[in-house]
């Protein structure tokens, strides 16, 4: 559907030139490639704060670390084409709230998700209508969300969860698209966040939920390292930014205190590769331990962001607590 | 080498597919298809497919912008026409899920089978059409009609007569007065999409009072939708309409055909 | 209403009460042997009728029907399209001609197969488009895209080895024409009726078929050169490359069969203790999970190999709590305690009154998810039950 009521943009990307005045040579691009400097089990840090939007009922902000070549980019800009970008989103949450007299009769608490990126969060620029990746991280939003909330305490009520995407992550390194991966990896590490964010928010507004539910993702990625030689690795938290490809990835929505998975996207192909186990054919059961293991990390800033939260409504003075 | 019909019929006096003009295109047609609707239909003209699917005379929806009120005095019929992405020649996507033609073919279905169907015997119901064109080549209106038709028939809802749609075109573009002396303008029966391109032509659906039969007579044979949206000289509507009414009474042959043909099975 | 709408991510429910739920959820529940409402096995799919190449107008087209009359049609229609590059192609295409010059003036007639093999392996995935079509949505509604994006996401994944009948660079590979030029894929599926059960199984096995039936018109033009097509559609080639059959060589007469296959999705739920594949409506109310798994044959371990695994949310979640005579206002006083003593469903860790339906709450446990895509990937498993049903279906 298009967007007849506002003046818009160009619908595809655009590239900021690059002057072959300001090159040496080609190799030059590449060489700024980003590269990981975590640890392959590193994740990276979370800042996430409940209450900042007053008139909401529950609110969230997080934001990932930017990655080591995005903060010396930022120091010291070499283009003006940042390398990579890092996660910012805001969530509210508005409810319970009386359904509108129109519905018909729920006997538990209706989840409505929206997530909507900003035009200007990722390097294409988004239009004002949700389009369909939108819609499809608001459906996985759901599922993460509903098994978590205890819904039948809230019967003939509403409960609606809108996240707004302030910066996204990239899909790939600018320099390499659209041709070395083209699925939208970076779409996952968005949903991580929102179902952290989210979860943040509904107990900041103080909707009953079994347990917190925090987002990970993990990645099996083939970079060339030293020579020629690619291997697959397995790697929490990745950056699509800082890998040549990334052949296959996983999001899971995860309750630490049950052990259970309330969401689970897995894609790619990793037949290629043998990670974690020696039988090949159990890739996918690492890229899925490997995800509950980020998400256990998410989970300790999570429990960190909701404990101020209650700090605050129990009117303790934030950071003051024994 | 240019192929339209208008250079190349006064030639050959074939058209582009191989018909005479007062041919039509090799009719299929299968009723109940789709076990999971009350009545289904499979039409083929030519290379125009389409599927139908009945729904009803059912309760109708509560809450509905039309309210209660609506259909107190008889059932209203509802058409939904979904023109698939790969039924064209060029893979077409559609905002919103409809487009203009597909709108307008839905509209006019749904007052020509309003007013057709004995409507009055289900008050406070909705009889709901559902039609997937699968491939358009011309005459979609006219299709669309004869596959609501069997349709509705294998739902058993009650009608006068079989409602059955056919275009006439005709072969040159027709818009200086019609010359008796010299007529070279011949009619075309049931068109397809590239004459329907090039051509003028109308879209005619005729229905008699009573069920078809050995005694059919000519004299009742009734016009229920009639629609044109290309100019013609008005000298040459009469011609026009006089073969599509004929084409609509082949239809109706081959259509009664199909239904007696199931029922015996 | 939008709301309701996006509410129902996993198709309708049905409605059921909760003394039907308990009772459905008791008998899938059996440890071992569930009791299916239809009296299948817990891996035995429903019948269905398929037919290919219906559609003339169509490159691939086929048709799915259910016996309980829920019917899919796909059509599959290719573009030829220009192909955006990025700034590495860019630089190394402008060598690469260069190169390409000094060759043809020695005539080296081969040099267009050689850098199609350079260029091949580097499609995209957006090149693959899909949209469903569902009476009763419009298709921007979460149902929809959210299934449409289910099942384009294992085809443009797949990733196959190349070798004789091999596609390089799977399904996006094979759309390369060459650097500039590659085909657009429009998959358009129908579904004819409103879904009486989660339709992911039937539209997928639906686009399956209409893959393997797709076909590409011949390249008449080599290498870089814009590209012309052989107007002869009979000699048009399978989008999926069709091999001579070695498998089955007890048949004389070599039958051509597809040897890298489009990769299909399960549907696959979890009751209690048991999985069950293919449910019908009244099981998908019960589940306790939802899980849609793709998986497509890997040629190069001969075994199935998996490419994508989504939650469905369970609709059992948003089903209506049964109460128990001892909180019943109209029977309270007329059982004992002790008739409904409280116990602990194994699965879920939740204390219950048989017979008493409770919504489901949580996730999945870890073991549950490696049990269902174990019973699918496994050597004689449930997935290649099905890919091996779908090759006794005619193509072409």
């Amino acid at each position: 559907m298009t967007d007849r009521r506002r003046i818009n943009g160009p619908p595809g990307g655009t590239r900021p030139p690059i002057f072959a005045s300001s090159l040496e040579s080609t190799s030059d691009i590449v060489a700024e490639r980003p590269q990981r400097q975590r640890q392959p089990n590193e994740l990276r840090k979370i800042f996430l704060k409940t209450g900042l939007i007053p008139s909401a009922s529950g609110s969230s902000y997080l934001e990932f670390e930017p990655s080591t070549s995005l903060s010396a980019a930022r120091s010291k800009p070499k283009s003006v084409i940042p390398p990579s970008s890092s996660l910012k989103l805001a969530c509210t949450v508005h409810g319970p709230k009386p359904l509108p007299r129109s519905a018909t009769f729920s006997p538990n608490l209706v989840l409505t998700t929206h997530v909507k990126y900003a035009p200007f969060a990722g390097r294409r620029r988004k239009g004002h209508v949700r389009d369909a990746s939108e819609r499809d991280l608001g459906v996985h939003l759901e599922t993460a969300l509903r098994g978590a909330i205890v819904a039948e305490r809230w019967p003939k009520s509403g409960l609606d969860i809108t996240i707004t995407i302030l910066e996204a992550e990239d899909d790939r390194w600018w320099g390499d698209a659209p041709d070395s991966h083209d699925a939208a990896w970076g779409m996952m590490n968005v949903l991580a966040g929102c179902i952290t964010a989210a979860s943040a928010a509904i107990s900041d507004a103080r909707i009953d939920c079994l347990d917190l539910v925090a987002g990970g993702v993990a990645a099996v990625v083939a970079d060339e390292t030293a020579g020629r030689e690619t291997t697959s690795q397995l790697m929490l938290d990745t950056d699509p930014a800082d890998h040549r490809s990334i052949l296959s990835a996983c999001v899971v929505a995860y309750m630490p205190a049950r052990d259970e998975i309330t969401e689970l996207w897995l894609k790619g192909d990793n037949s290629k590769s043998s990670v974690g186990t020696d039988n090949r054919g159990l890739g996918h059961e690492a890229l899925i331990d490997g995800a509950v293991d980020a998400a256990r990390g998410a989970h300790s800033v999570l429990a960190e962001a909701v404990r101020e939260s209650a700090q605050r409504f129990a009117g303790l003075p934030s950071g003051d607590f024994t | 080498m240019p192929l339209d019909t208008s250079t190349t019929y006064p030639l050959t006096k074939l058209r582009l597919d191989g018909r005479r003009w007062n041919e039509l295109r090799l009719i299929h047609a299968q009723i109940s298809t789709n076990p999971a609707s009350s009545g289904s239909s499979y039409l083929a003209m030519g290379n125009t497919t389409i599927l139908c699917s009945v729904h009803g005379p059912a309760e109708g929806r509560r809450g509905d912008a039309t309210g209660g009120a609506a259909g107190s005095s008889g059932a209203v019929v509802e058409v939904d026409v979904n023109i698939a992405g790969f039924a064209g020649i060029d893979r077409k996507r559609r905002a919103g899920g409809s487009d203009k033609q597909s709108g307008r073919v839905a509209s006019t279905l749904r007052s020509a089978f309003q007013s057709h169907l004995h409507t009055y015997l289900y008050p406070h119901s909705t009889i709901s059409v559902h039609v997937s064109v699968l491939s358009a080549d011309g005459s979609l209106l006219a299709a669309a009609v004869n596959a609501c038709t069997l349709a509705l028939v294998d739902a058993g809802i009650p009608m006068p007569g079989l409602l059955c749609g056919c275009t006439a075109g005709m072969s040159g573009s027709a818009s200086t007065p019609r010359d008796p002396l010299n007529d070279y303008l011949d009619p075309l029966l049931d068109v397809s999409l590239p004459e329907e391109q090039e051509l003028p032509f109308l879209t005619v659906a005729t229905t008699t009072s009573v069920p078809t039969g050995a005694d059919e007579d000519e004299d009742d044979m009734k016009v229920a939708m009639l629609t044109m949206d290309s100019k013609v000289h008005h000298t040459y509507i009469e011609t026009m309409l006089a073969v599509g009414v004929d084409g609509c009474k082949q239809i109706r042959e081959i259509l009664d055909g199909v239904i007696k043909g199931s029922s015996q099975r | 209403m939008a709301a309701q709408r996006q509410a129902s991510s996993a198709s309708q429910t049905p409605h059921l009460s909760p003394a039907e739920l308990s009772y459905l959820y008791t008998s899938l529940s059996l440890p071992g042997t569930p009791i299916r409402p239809d009296g299948r096995s817990p891996t035995q799919f429903r019948p269905l009728a398929a037919e290919t190449d219906i559609l003339p107008g169509t490159n691939g087209s086929a048709r799915v029907g259910f016996a309980d009359g829920t019917q899919a049609i796909v059509g599959v229609k290719a573009e030829v399209e220009r192909t955006a590059l990025g700034i590495q192609a860019l630089s190394t295409a402008e060598q690469q001609d260069y190169a390409a010059a000094g060759n043809d003036d020695r005539g080296g007639g081969n040099n267009g197969g050689s850098k199609q093999g350079s260029v091949s392996g580097s499609g995209q995935g957006s090149w693959v488009q899909m949209a469903i079509e569902i009476p009763g949505f419009r298709d921007d509604d979460a149902l929809p895209v959210f299934l449409a994006e289910m099942m384009r996401e294992p085809l443009v994944e797949s990733v196959s080895g190349g070798g004789e009948g091999g596609m390089v660079g799977g399904l996006k590979g094979r759309l390369v024409i060459n650097r500039r030029w590659h085909w657009r894929l429009y998959i358009d599926v129908l579904l004819l009726s409103q879904p009486l059960s989660y339709p992911l199984p039937l539209l997928s096995l639906t686009t399956h078929l209409a893959l393997l039936a797709t076909k590409l018109p011949k390249l008449k033009s080599k290498g870089e050169e814009d590209p012309f097509f052989d107007d002869d559609w009979n000699a048009a080639e399978y989008l999926y490359p069709r091999v001579k059959s070695t498998k089955h060589s007890s048949i004389p007469g070599s039958i051509s069969v597809h040897k890298v296959r489009p990769p299909v999705t399960l549907l696959v739920v979890s009751v209690a203790e048991n999985i069950i594949f293919d449910p019908s409506r009244e099981e998908i109310a019960v589940a306790d999970a939802v899980l849609a798994i793709s998986v497509t044959y890997d040629t190069d371990f001969d075994r199935l190999k998996l490419l994508s695994i989504r939650t469905i949310d369970p609709p059992s979640r948003l089903t209506q709590p049964g109460v128990p005579n001892s909180e019943n206002v109209a029977t309270l006083g007329s059982t004992t305690a002790a008739e409904e003593s409280v116990i602990v469903n194994p699965s879920t860790g939740e204390e219950e009154v048989p017979g008493v339906w409770r919504p489901r709450r949580g996730g999945v446990k870890r073991a549950t998810i490696a049990k269902m895509i174990k019973m699918v990937l496994e050597k004689g498993g449930v997935g290649e039950e099905v890919l091996d049903g779908l090759e006794g279906v005619e193509v072409g």
